[in-house]
């Protein structure tokens, strides 16, 4: 028999060490099914949103377009649809799309207004954080890693076999033990995500870097429970030191880490900038039509000397406001944007040294679920209010009546690309974490070996 | 002395011996400080930055130039929930919710600029306050100090040896059970301080301070007794460890994060733009005030021209058309009551679901009775929206009845009302509710740990009977 093969039998016959494997199956398997659950709930929302929204527009256009109709009022009803459907690999690495909005409707009015509506959310449900893949990954399999490798020496050494184990001639007896652990452990997990992929039709390569993160994160694991495992005397012992690593890493640094980075970077310019925002914009009601529409072609110099109208209220007038307003505020905006993004800069940051948290970066910036996808949602929001504000200013300052030809003409949101990449800094630092942490391990159980450990047995 | 407290007393030299236990009790209790120290501080400058926004934006509101009235209703007002005293304790569901909303006519807008919307993933690893550490950590610490309790003595023989000077099984348990319970309580002293403290000095009342500081003592004592007691139902220390941890890993780590995935998948809620769409739909099926055909708002003319006992529009003493916009907030406003109704009976019928499953996993139930007592539990939440939004309603028919009733006397090309009225439109008081109005959030919550306790007493004296037959 190959010493593989022994091992193996050795492994499958240990309750405790088949039950830890299937139960991270198991949990895996229940997190993509619970994953592909959210998304496709996310996928049918918008299905739902765009079929109301598609009645609501029918109505506007039939009260609103028309040939006495006003472009004015045709932009100020008709709200116009965006929406951010969940990215392929979103059912491994739910994210923030449990509280970011991933549908919003904007019409020509003031962005700045609109932009950080947020959706309905049961607030208590989202408190405990998401139930996907990456949760189970970082969380709960560091800590089957624990139950199968917190004794492989300390155990042996308590059965009173440790001596004789290494007095046999022939070296990679716990190369193979981990080996095969890891291996089990790995494929425990990627087994159910790559199913998952396949139900999803995910990129291979996104799924391949989100499998090689993990991979990582538990060699990272195994090297610290080898380290740990070889340094303590008792199995219990060396169990208890390695949940107290578990909770400092997974629970304790990342809280307090948030603590630090959300008091060191306050966010409170989103507020400064929907105030300042609404000053600007029903200050434009009080003041002369010239002090609007001076600022206003700073940027829109094509429509300059087509300003003057009759009467108290034009709606060139009241669209030149309200993008005035947005002007006014594009420092606070970029300020706010700024705070959101040096946040996640110091968590990015935070990763490198934290193999959990640059696991979670790593996995949800594959699955394009994190900070950046919502920025890139956010960015493309604006993107389409400038098309759409656009589009209505040449019938507003030409006096162009808005027929139902013209409203088909509306230009309508398309999804943005989802935007998955690979961070190779942080999957950098998580394969020196985990190198380091197994060489450590693997020289700590050298020295056990060649201590030909002849002290007596103890607890 | 009697057996039990030498028994207990024992096991406090002994725990005293560990060092890791020491620094390990060390360390969370270090945590509890620091956490109630950085959540103090952030609470105050949560208070602090939302009583300044809110100064300001009442100023502005004075400050505005004579308008139509009209043009007040839409500058609309922003309100800033104040922050409960005790949500520095537990910040609850306050990080997860919208903390400001913009009140203007016509429109119900949405809570925004929720802290977690503003963070990294960082935030989905937990808030580090003192419930955290509480709620998460305590427990494991507990589970370290209890799970070798009662198998090591059986390990080592000193339980038989204990048995022949005529111990009984039952004082060996009661006496470990009292040691573990003292020290239970001694971990949770430094926040229970900090809590008092903070009820001294008249931040918070004593009557939500002491139920919480309850809550927290049978939390933390339903732990230290499971680790005793499953520590004596289990020959090695090892198998009552793993026992232990997997109870905590499920009850803890998973279930609180499983459970809200299946409410979900039973209860769904609408997205705010299918409620803007519906009820444009249904006013539109009320009637159209511009339409000079349109039977429900003939009806309304009808009605107000009968009051004032006047017959055309013309001769109104006041602005038909603010009368009309008196009449469409009123009919907006009982349409968005009712889906805010419905919106929150879904969301109380999802988290209902899963505060069944606190029989399962008792976390739910402190969770629940230390949000319910600090004040940022949801229903908190859904109490300050239902303010605003009554808030909203009068303010706005003020604005509209200084419309109908003022208008006409000014008349002219842009009719304007002086900025001294602005005064008195009312401004946003909020009124903290308090935590005793929803009896049965406490009551429940409060009915399942005892329910633990109990529990865990029963099945301590059926472990000592089987310790007890088993050293016979």
């Amino acid at each position: 028999m190959s010493p593989l093969r022994a091992e193996t039998r050795l492994f499958l016959r240990s309750g405790r060490n088949l039950f830890a494997v299937i139960l991270l199956l198991v949990l895996a398997s229940a997190a993509v099914w619970s994953g592909l659950a959210q998304v496709d709930a996310q996928r049918t929302t918008i299905e739902r949103v765009e079929r109301e929204q598609a009645r609501d527009l029918a109505s506007v256009e039939a009260a609103q377009a028309g040939p006495e109709g006003d472009a004015g009022y045709n932009a100020y009803y008709a709200f116009m649809l965006t929406q951010d459907p969940p990215p392929a690999l979103a059912f491994a690495a739910i994210g923030q799309r449990d509280l970011q909005p991933f549908v919003l409707r904007v019409r020509a009015l003031g962005l700045e207004a609109q932009r950080y509506d947020s959706e309905n959310y049961n607030a208590e449900l989202a408190l405990p954080g998401v139930f996907d893949w990456a949760f189970v990954l970082v969380y709960l399999a560091p800590l089957v890693i624990i139950a199968l490798a917190h004794d492989m020496v300390t155990g042996e050494r308590e059965a009173g076999r440790l001596r004789l184990l290494l007095s046999l001639p022939g070296s990679g007896l716990w190369r193979r033990r981990i080996g095969l652990r890891y291996v089990l452990v790995l494929a425990a997990l990627a087994a159910p995500l790559m199913t998952g992929s396949v139900i999803a039709g995910a990129p291979a390569t996104g799924t391949a870097g989100i499998i090689l993160a993990g991979a990582l994160y538990c060699a990272f694991w195994f090297g610290l429970a080898l380290l740990i495992g070889a340094a303590l005397r008792a199995s219990a012992t060396a169990a208890a030191a390695m949940i107290g690593c578990w909770i400092v890493l997974t629970l304790v640094i990342p809280t307090l880490g948030n603590t630090v980075i959300a008091g060191a970077i306050p966010a409170g310019k989103g507020i400064d900038l929907t105030l300042a925002q609404r000053e600007a914009v029903h200050k434009g009601w009080d003041i002369p039509k010239e002090e609007t529409f001076e600022p206003f072609f700073v940027n829109h110099p094509e429509w300059r000397g087509k300003e003057k109208f009759e009467g108290r209220f034009h709606w060139k007038w009241y669209y030149a406001m309200h993008q005035v307003g947005d002007e006014t505020v594009e420092q606070e905006v970029a300020d706010y944007r700024g705070a959101l993004a040096a946040r996640d800069k110091w968590t990015s940051r935070l990763g490198l040294i934290l193999p959990g948290v640059g696991t979670m970066n790593v996995v949800h910036r594959l699955a394009d679920t994190d900070s950046t996808a919502g920025f890139a949602y956010q960015d493309s929001i604006a993107a389409y209010h400038e098309r759409l504000r656009k589009f209505y200013y040449p019938y507003m300052f030409n006096d162009k009546a808005f027929t139902r030809a013209d409203f088909a003409q509306i230009p309508r949101y398309t999804s943005r690309v989802p935007g998955g990449s690979i961070p190779a800094g942080s999957l950098v630092a998580l394969l020196l974490a985990a190198a380091l942490f197994l060489w450590l391990g693997a020289r700590k159980v050298t020295r056990v070996s060649s201590a030909q450990d002849s002290r007596p047995k103890d607890d | 002395m009697s057996p039990v407290c030498l028994i207990a007393r024992d096991e406090w030299r002994a725990l005293l011996r560990n060092r890791a236990g020491l620094l390990a009790s060390g360390l969370l209790v270090l945590l509890v400080l620091v956490a109630s120290f950085t959540s103090l501080e952030r609470r105050a400058a949560i208070e602090a930055d939302r009583e300044r926004y809110q100064a300001s934006v009442d100023e502005q509101f004075d400050q505005q130039p004579d308008r139509h009235p009209h043009r007040m209703v839409h500058y609309g007002q922003f309100v800033f929930r104040p922050i409960a005293p005790l949500a520095f304790f537990d910040t609850g569901v306050d990080s997860y919710t919208g903390n400001t909303i913009f009140l203007e006519g016509h429109r119900q807008n949405s809570a925004n600029f929720a802290e977690a919307r503003q963070s990294s993933l960082l935030m989905r690893f937990g808030q580090l306050t003192p419930a955290f550490v509480l709620q998460t950590l305590a427990p494991l610490l507990l589970i370290f100090l209890g799970f070798a309790s009662i198998s090591r003595e059986r390990e080592r023989g000193t339980l038989r040896l204990m048995a022949a000077q005529g111990v009984a099984a039952r004082q060996v348990m009661l006496g470990k059970l009292l040691a573990h319970g003292v020290i239970a309580l001694i971990i949770g002293l430094p926040a229970f301080l900090v809590l008092s403290g903070f009820a001294a000095t008249g931040a918070a009342g004593w009557a939500t301070v002491l139920p919480m500081i309850a809550g927290y003592a049978a939390w933390l004592l339903l732990w230290a007794v499971l680790s005793v007691v499953v520590s004596g139902l289990f020959h090695r220390s090892r198998d009552a460890l793993a026992i232990l941890i997997g109870v905590w890993m499920v009850g803890v780590i998973l279930l609180p994060r499983v459970l809200p995935v299946m409410a979900e998948q039973r209860t769904q809620l609408d997205t705010n733009i299918e409620t803007e769409i519906a009820l444009h739909r249904k006013l539109a099926d009320i009637g159209d005030s511009h339409d000079p055909e349109d039977p429900y708002f003939n009806d309304f003319r009808e009605q107000v021209l009968d009051e004032y006992g006047v017959e055309s529009i013309e001769d109104l003493p006041v602005q038909y058309a603010g009368l009309v916009s008196i009449e469409g907030e009123r009919l907006t406003t009982g349409i968005y009551a009712d889906s805010a109704a419905r919106s929150s009976a879904r969301e109380n019928a999802q988290n209902a679901l899963v505060h069944d499953f606190s029989i399962i996993s008792p976390l739910i139930a402190i969770r629940q009775l230390s949000m319910t007592l600090a004040g940022s539990d949801l229903a908190s939440h859904y109490d300050f929206l239902q303010q605003t939004e009554a808030f909203r309603y009068n303010f706005v028919q003020r604005l509209n009845r200084m419309q109908a009733e003022l208008i006409p006397g000014i008349g002219g090309e842009d009719p304007r009302i002086s900025a001294e009225y602005w005064q008195e439109i009312p401004r946003f008081h909020y009124q903290a509710p308090s935590p005793f109005s929803r009896p049965s959030d406490l009551i429940w919550p409060a009915a399942v740990l005892l329910g633990w306790l109990v529990a865990l007493s029963a099945l301590a004296a059926w472990a000592s009977n089987r310790l007890e037959r088993n050293l016979r």
